[in-house]
């Protein structure tokens, strides 16, 4: 009976999919973060895979991680290449990557460079020499690198019925000898319909890269998975200098469900505001503060945190528009001391700017600072921004993503508080250019508005979903406190969501009367 | 290299230029690196990489020196003949070192020295240290 190979840096997922009674077809982990979800536990034993794509979509990398993930002495990998890169070249690049542990080669791993095989003879001596390694070898990986050019050099020697019957023979010789095997090679798909190589095998594994104005995105599909369930879709793909990364497009549907069955009111950090709220925001809430730039989102946002920090509740804010240092920096000047939170492990900012990022690379890059800290609070500043930091191709789909981050975000029981930006115009109270409103369970949108020959500022809680809150429109001010809800509401003037109001009432005798925001300063 | 070339050499002459005039047509070092090179690249590579050292091993008698289709050498029992056992030790000293430096250039100190290992497993070089020897070459 097969031993399951033991991984040496990620654990082994070694579960059953099928039935007691049934065989038991064990998951071999990937090597690649993100990807044993997506396939669904791991990669079936014995299973005859294709690694498929164009040039430069990370198909030879995706291989090496398997094979570093897996190959062990008892049961070693054979990396077979054939006509595209040599074996040695491989290495010079591949070495590159933290995966690559030059110690394992010859002894779990085995490089074996078939070239010669195929040019100087024909595709019955490529199989007899496969044969010949791996009943020598007896490997519990085998990869051949490139099988697309082994294929059409069999094709053009001895015909296409040859070939498929060299493709069966192989695949059923290496499965009987309990490999799981993988087969890489540089296809489009337009070839799925008519090569039969893609019927035969149990799993594909397809690579792609587009090039969206300035922005290069790599997806990978799991086209085909036999016996067991992957997640379906393009899911977004990075290489980096620990190889390949994949970024379920699911995960946010996959979050742990941890909102609590009672959930409490969560201060906003200003008074004024959590009674506007009806107390406050219920925990698990996702809270959309939308406004002009200059009405105190960010601040709203930073008081929110605050706020959080006190309660003893650790917090994330994903920035993407400002730096941190000008993030902190202003918060101090509200007397919140973001950074001695952070040194205390209770506060992480991230600082999200690449401008060619994913949703789903973002979800990862919040969901791994929540796991880390235990964050109960996420500022999201601003949505503007994150749309902005993300690669041209998957703006597209940005309220699709939207929605799944904050479904998982809030799912796991954070509360997030999302700024938006928008246009102040005078004749409606927009929320947001997304309209994104049914992504939001609560609503306070900031406005201009004139009075009295000054430009100042309002609030108004729009909509909670799951409470009374006040319909109040309440005027507001910035001092170096943070936002500070001044006036009860004014009920000498109506159209104040228009931003031009008129006055109602008899007009007060008032004296030269300085405004009521004073700069914050330090 | 050069280093590394002549601890292999004379782990292969048991440490007597002058033992191997029985068989001077092998170059037994060569002959242990293409089986093991030529699995990483083909024939093919390994004769271009051997060629490319015959090339530029700065050595002249290494000139009467080829490579021929199955990646051995042709020629060097005429530089045998030619030169003292000394001038053919370092003569092949010259042409695996340029071979070695063509293997760290491409794959790395480390890998090489992997590879060496793996040819030659009863030979220490643990302690091999590429820096040193090029500090050692750049004084002499």
């Amino acid at each position: 009976m097969h031993k399951l190979i033991k991984a040496t840096k990620p654990a082994l997922v070694k579960q059953v999919v099928s039935k007691p009674g049934k065989v038991a077809i064990h998951k071999l982990p990937t090597g690649v973060r993100g990807l044993d979800d997506i396939v669904g536990g791991g990669i079936p034993e014995f299973s005859f895979n294709i690694i498929a794509g164009s040039p430069g979509c990370g198909k030879t990398t995706l291989a090496h991680q398997i094979v570093f993930a897996n190959a062990t002495p008892e049961k070693p990998a054979l990396y077979f290449t054939v006509l595209g890169e040599p074996a040695l070249k491989m290495l010079r690049y591949q070495q590159q990557y933290t995966f690559f542990d030059e110690s394992r080669l010859g002894k779990d791993i085995h490089f074996i460079h078939l070239s010669d095989v195929v040019l100087e003879q024909d595709v019955q001596a490529v199989l007899a020499e496969i044969i010949n390694q791996v009943t020598a070898t007896r490997p519990g990986i085998v990869v051949v690198d490139s099988f697309r050019t082994l294929v059409r050099k069999a094709s053009s020697d001895v015909g296409e019925v040859e070939t498929q019957s060299f493709v069966h023979r192989l695949a059923q010789f290496l499965t009987s000898w309990e490999a799981t095997t993988f087969l890489v090679g540089e296809y489009v798909e337009e070839e799925i319909r008519d090569n039969a190589l893609f019927t035969m095998v149990d799993g594909i594994f397809w690579l792609s890269q587009v090039a969206e104005r300035n922005s290069v995105l790599r997806k990978l599909q799991i086209m085909k998975l036999r016996g067991q369930a992957s997640v379906p879709g393009l899911h977004t793909v990075r290489i980096s200098d620990g190889g390949v990364q994949t970024f379920s497009r699911s995960l946010g549907s996959m979050g742990n469900s941890m909102k609590p069955a009672q959930r409490r009111l969560l201060s906003s950090g200003v008074a004024e505001l959590d009674k506007m709220l009806g107390g406050g925001i219920r925990e698990g809430d996702s809270l959309l503060v939308a406004g002009p730039s200059g009405t105190g989102k960010s601040a709203l946002a930073t008081q929110f945190i605050a706020e959080g920090l006190r309660q003893g509740e650790p917090g994330i804010m994903a920035i993407f528009e400002e730096r941190p240092e000008g993030y902190t920096q202003r918060a101090g000047t509200f007397g919140l001391h973001l950074k001695e939170a952070h040194r205390k492990g209770m506060l992480e900012i991230l600082y999200l700017r690449p401008l060619d990022l994913s949703v789903d690379e973002t979800l990862e890059e919040i969901l791994n600072s929540i796991q880390k800290i235990d964050a109960k609070r996420l500022v999201i500043d601003s949505l503007v921004g994150f749309e902005m930091a993300l690669a041209p191709g998957f703006r597209a789909d940005f309220r699709e993503s939207l929605y799944r981050m904050i479904g998982a975000l809030t799912g796991a029981g954070i509360t997030i508080l999302s700024t938006v930006e928008v246009e102040d115009t005078f004749t409606g109270l927009p929320f947001s250019h997304y309209a994104i409103s049914f992504l939001t369970d609560d609503i306070i949108r900031l406005r201009y508005v004139e009075i009295d020959g000054q430009l100042r500022k309002v609030m108004v809680v729009v909509k909670m979903r799951r409470g009374n809150h006040s319909k109040d429109i309440r005027e507001y001010v910035i001092t170096d406190k943070g936002v500070v809800v001044i006036h009860p509401r004014r009920t000498d003037y109506h159209g104040l969501t228009t931003g031009i109001p008129h006055r109602t009432g008899p007009r007060k005798a008032q004296e030269n009367e300085v405004a009521p925001e004073p700069k914050a300063t330090k | 290299m050069r280093n590394l070339a002549k601890r292999l050499m004379a782990y292969e002459t048991g440490g007597n230029k002058s033992s191997e005039t029985q068989n001077p047509v092998a170059f037994h070092c060569c002959e242990k690196l293409r089986p093991r090179l030529a699995t990483l690249m083909g024939d093919a590579g390994f004769r271009a990489l051997l060629s490319r050292a015959l090339a530029n091993a700065e050595c002249p008698s290494l000139r009467a020196v080829h490579v021929k289709a199955d990646g051995s050498l042709e020629g060097l029992g005429d530089l045998h003949a030619q030169l003292g056992p000394t001038e053919f030790f370092e003569a092949r000293v010259v042409l695996l070192a340029q071979l070695l430096g063509s293997l760290v250039a491409f794959i790395g100190e480390d890998l090489t020295l992997h590879l060496v290992r793996e040819v030659w497993p009863n030979i220490p070089i643990d302690d091999f240290d590429f820096g040193e020897e090029s500090k050692y070459a750049q004084t002499n």
